[in-house]
């Protein structure tokens, strides 16, 4: 008990954790009782049962969710492929009129959005829920109905954008839907893109949430955070990058849908906007998330490297370094997709240099990959052969990368199909390759067989032959001065034999696929149960059961290294007796350890959730919400939202943060766990803790753009124009900060033992919050939104407050009516205490809010 | 001895802290980086002013910076203590090996973000004017 962290906050100190920890070698090694342990693994069997039939498909496991959640990307990537496949027949010959200039503009535009949106970022959280918890020995996610509320929502929106093209009505403006391109262009194309992907980003987001708070929270009893495996430490990093990546994408998706449905000019420069806004919206996004799709699929080869040289990875802090470095580098290259935008020579200097200073970081784990193959005993395998491709491929592309990153080259390249040929050798290689490597890696672990060898190869050969036929000859193509996304060229430029290769590789790329597909689809039937660990890999993943059981791990165990399964040989038996913790679930129900951050020092046990109906319902109006403004009918939507938020409300309000039976319960090995945690201990607060984190970054999106205006613009705000009543701004900001001081002294008293002031409190604030979104609304009444970016950035922002006060009120209402019915208690006060930290937040932003309305006027005139 | 023992569990458990810490040296990169970025802007669009000025006061807080994260890596550096102890991956799960692991990656940052600030740098060197 000597390293309790501090990091946890200061109730860590842990008084209630009763009985032994850690535990002694001998209580490790007593025999279990065959009996016993026989009983432990029926209920434990009945509690994680999968429902069948039609029920099947209310599974929130995370081992069903995430199969149906990596399918789907797949099934997604095959349909932007056929695009593709289509868009080099068009290019094939010049002057080909196969497709028409409108839809080759939706087919490339759908192929680049499909691929990143619909695919490469899903496809990482979809693997991760799927193999994290086995990596970390964990039974599930922490918040499986999460994930499965994320996968439907991905689903209903996936097959709303991707569909939109059978109807050509497709969004056609490229992939980052450039203003005044995509602002002026008739037909729903891009309202489809906005408002269809932002409602997958969010579920991207919930997605982040939980993988951060599976890596921190959810590893099992002792494997503090330098022996945790390393895709552990890849989705962490990638994890807090999508929180400060995917929010500016948000703002800028509000305000330009803002734009294209009520007119505020937020992109317009006739009136006072600037389209290279969204640019820098959309590329603080889009750099860091090539970032983020390259570093977990390249976490996969960092588990299979080590497997395959049979040694533990050399340099496991150089790779945490790696990882860590290059998520903050990525911050700083956006502007790499702008040089040609007439920014200050100086400040495309400091891009160009921040763009290859991150070769530094991203080299330093392939150099530690290859030293760790180099000293290990190679075992070579056909996952390792897809990796040794990726790599090579990667490379290529890192290197034209750093051309790339030189600003007058730039100058040269730029939008020409040496581009295109970059960004398909660094996403084919740090991404695709290393992920159907970790489909041949982890499949015994999915579908306990082992897909072909013989297909394998021939698929890789294809795939990896097919690419470099395709993609080498357009550097050249592009070199010579063929632009990007023309639906057809004269001929007799020199570009006419180039293309008709990349045509012919396309073609090559493709069969491999197919080859790929037929064996994932149908190796099922083909091959026998494999053994549980085929590759004789070190880390949990492989003590996984074979045939499937759905407990993810029959108990948890006490971790001490970095290789388990490699450095104690008793590691599995002992697992599968059930001789570690929460080998049994007495009352047959769900349940997983929480450990602390640092050190993983047993927390507390957490219920986890079953399989239900309610995730799909709420997707589903969430989606409606969503899906309907695209169409302009405002009405429905309102309804949708309204009935996804009291569908969310039920949801919680009935299995989650409910009072325990008992207060302690025994988990095995002399242990007795509290049932229960609030505040920082809990999952849940981490939860609400990085929500907030990813929110507060969309606001702070919001202030740049204010301030963007400002620097770029000489009459920014206009002369003469109306400013927000500062005094219901000052009114509005008083209201805050008092509900915020409401709920904060809610969350006192009750902890103190006076539930009934909390509640008084409770309504209070509510009313204050209420009050305060009035009042901020009001101050803007005088402006009109259509005549000027900026009267239309500050009502975005009021927007902005406004339904964050509703939201606001809605908790403390929320635990106002807990409060009131026994669910929250003095004691059992989760809510309560996730709530403040809401308000924290909420109450800061309200400030920088009402000083941007209210002072910015008088100072920037 | 049982007083250095006491003193050493006392120094593994102070700093569990620490995830936070290893982000320290990249942070100063980063705000770095926004300081560069903003203070160009306001010069190169809004404002007018003295690109020279401008070039040398930033170059005074890359110096800042960088001494910081030279601070900061010495820290760290003390932290993985690999003088004393000989060991360099720290692979074991005990809260020594954790608390050194933890410094060998901030000391590991702190370089690269180190290489990051000079990188960001040398345009304020070469390149004279906001044109």
């Amino acid at each position: 008990m000597s390293d309790t962290s501090r990091f946890d906050g200061p109730s860590s100190a842990d008084p209630e954790l009763e009985g032994i920890y850690p535990p002694t070698a001998e209580m490790i090694a007593e025999p279990m009782d065959p009996e016993l342990s026989r009983a432990q693994a029926e209920r434990l069997s009945r509690a994680w049962a999968t429902p069948t039939g039609w029920r099947y498909w209310s599974s929130v496991n995370n081992t069903e969710v995430g199969v149906w959640y990596t399918l789907t990307a797949f099934c997604f990537m095959l349909l932007a492929g056929l695009m593709a496949l289509l868009i080099r027949l068009q290019l094939a010959v010049p002057q080909n009129d196969l497709v028409s200039a409108d839809l080759f503009n939706q087919l490339f535009t759908m192929h680049g959005s499909a691929m990143m949106f619909l695919f490469a970022v899903p496809i990482f959280e979809s693997v991760s829920i799927l193999i994290l918890p086995s990596l970390v020995g964990a039974r599930d996610m922490p918040f499986p109905r999460l994930s499965a509320f994320g996968y439907w929502c991905f689903l209903i929106g996936g097959i709303f954008v991707i569909g939109s093209i059978f109807f050509n009505v497709a969004p056609k403006a490229g992939w980052f839907m450039y203003p005044p391109l995509a602002t002026e262009d008739p037909g729903p194309g891009s309202d489809i893109w906005l408002l269809g992907l932002s409602f997958i980003e969010v579920a991207s987001i919930a997605a982040a949430v939980e993988l951060i708070v599976g890596a921190l929270k959810c590893r099992p009893p002792g494997m503090r955070v330098n022996i945790m495996p390393l895709y552990a430490w890849y989705v962490l990093v990638v994890g807090g990058m999508i929180l400060f990546a995917f929010p500016p994408l948000i703002a800028g998706d509000l305000l330009f849908e803002l734009e294209r449905s009520f007119d505020w000019p937020f992109f317009d420069p006739t009136r006072g906007g600037d389209p290279l806004l969204w640019q820098h919206l959309f590329w603080i996004f889009g750099h860091p998330e090539v970032y983020i799709i390259f570093l977990p699929s390249i976490a996969i080869a960092a588990m299979i490297v080590p497997t395959v040289a049979q040694r533990p990875i050399v340099g496991y802090s150089w790779i945490v370094l790696s990882a860590v470095g290059t998520g903050f580098i990525s911050f700083g290259l956006w502007v790499h997709h702008m040089f040609t935008t007439g920014l200050p020579n100086i400040s495309l200097g400091f891009f160009s240099a921040a763009s290859e200073a991150v070769v530094i970081p991203t080299g330093i784990q392939l150099f530690a990959f290859v030293a760790t193959l180099m000293v290990g005993r190679v075992k070579l395998n056909l996952p390792m052969l897809w990796i040794a491709g990726g790599l090579a491929i990667f490379t290529a592309g890192g290197l034209t990368g750093v051309m790339l990153a030189i600003a007058p080259f730039d100058f040269q390249a730029h939008d020409t199909y040496f581009v295109v040929a970059h960004l398909h050798y660094t996403l084919f290689g740090g991404m695709v390759f290393p992920i159907i490597a970790g489909v041949y890696y982890y499949m015994p672990l999915i579908s306990k067989k082992l897909m072909s060898k013989r297909l394998g190869r021939w698929s890789f050969w294809l795939i990896f032959s097919g690419f470099n036929i395709t993609f080498l000859p357009m550097h050249l193509s592009g070199l010579l001065g063929m632009p990007r996304r023309v639906f057809t060229y004269p001929g007799g430029l020199g570009w006419d034999i180039w293309n008709l290769v990349s045509t012919c590789g396309a073609f090559v790329i493709a069969a491999g696929f197919a080859i790929f597909m037929f064996d994932l689809l149908t190796h099922g039937r083909r091959s026998a149960l494999t053994p549980r660990n085929p590759w004789g890999g070190g880390t949990l993943e492989w003590t996984h059961d074979v045939p499937e059981a759905n407990w993810g791990v029959r108990s948890i165990p006490y971790i001490t290294s970095r290789y388990p399964l490699w450095d104690d040989p008793n590691l599995v038996e002992r697992m599968d007796a059930g001789r570690y913790y929460l080998g049994d679930s007495a009352e047959e129900t769900r349940e997983t350890i929480v450990t602390s951050v640092i050190d993983a020092r047993p927390l507390y046990i957490q219920p986890i959730t079953g399989p239900t109906w309610i995730t799909l319902v709420a997707a589903a109006f969430t989606g409606g919400a969503f899906i309907f403004p695209t169409f302009h009918m405002y009405w429905p939507a309102g309804i949708c939202g309204v009935l996804a938020i009291c569908t969310i409300i039920t949801w919680l309000w009935r299995d989650t943060a409910r009072p325990p039976k008992t207060h302690m319960a025994d988990v095995g090995l002399g242990l007795r766990l509290p049932t229960y945690a609030s505040g920082s201990r809990s999952a849940g607060w981490w939860a609400m803790w990085i929500t907030m984190l990813a929110d507060s970054t969309a606001f702070a999106s919001l202030i740049f753009s204010v301030f963007y205006y400002w620097t770029a613009h000489p009459d920014f705000p206009p002369a003469g124009s109306a400013h927000p009543e500062l005094m219901l701004v000052a009114l509005a900001g008083i209201c805050v900060a008092l509900a915020w001081g409401a709920t904060f002294g809610a969350r006192e008293v009750n902890t103190h033992g006076r539930p009934g002031l909390a509640r008084a409190l409770l309504g209070g604030g509510a009313l204050l919050s209420l009050a305060a979104a009035s009042f901020m609304t009001l101050s803007v009444t005088d402006l009109s939104p259509k005549t000027h970016a900026y009267p239309a950035i500050l009502s975005a922002i009021t927007i902005w407050m406004g339904v964050h006060s509703a939201l606001g009120a809605l908790m403390q209402l929320y635990c106002l009516a807990g409060s009131t019915f026994g669910k929250l208690t003095p004691r059992y006060d989760a809510d309560l205490r996730n709530v403040t930290l809401y308000w924290h937040f909420h109450a800061l932003a309200a400030l920088i809010a009402a000083a941007t309305l209210g002072l910015v006027p008088l100072m920037l005139t | 001895m049982t007083d250095g023992k006491d003193a050493e569990k006392h120094e593994f458990r102070e700093e569990s802290e620490s995830l936070w810490r290893i982000a320290f040296a990249p942070a100063i990169w980063a705000i770095h980086f926004v300081v560069c970025y903003a203070w160009v802007s306001l010069v190169c669009v809004k404002f007018g002013g003295d690109p020279a000025v401008m070039r040398v006061s930033l170059l005074a807080i890359s110096a800042v910076a960088l001494a910081a994260i030279a601070w900061l890596g010495w820290r760290a550096f003390r932290q993985w203590n690999v003088r004393d102890t000989g060991d360099f991956t720290n692979p074991e799960g005990e809260a020594e090996d954790r608390h050194e692991f933890l410094g060998h990656a901030a000391f590991l940052l702190a370089i690269i973000s180190a290489i990051g600030v000079i990188y960001v740098s040398m345009p304020l060197i070469i390149i004279e004017g906001c044109r």
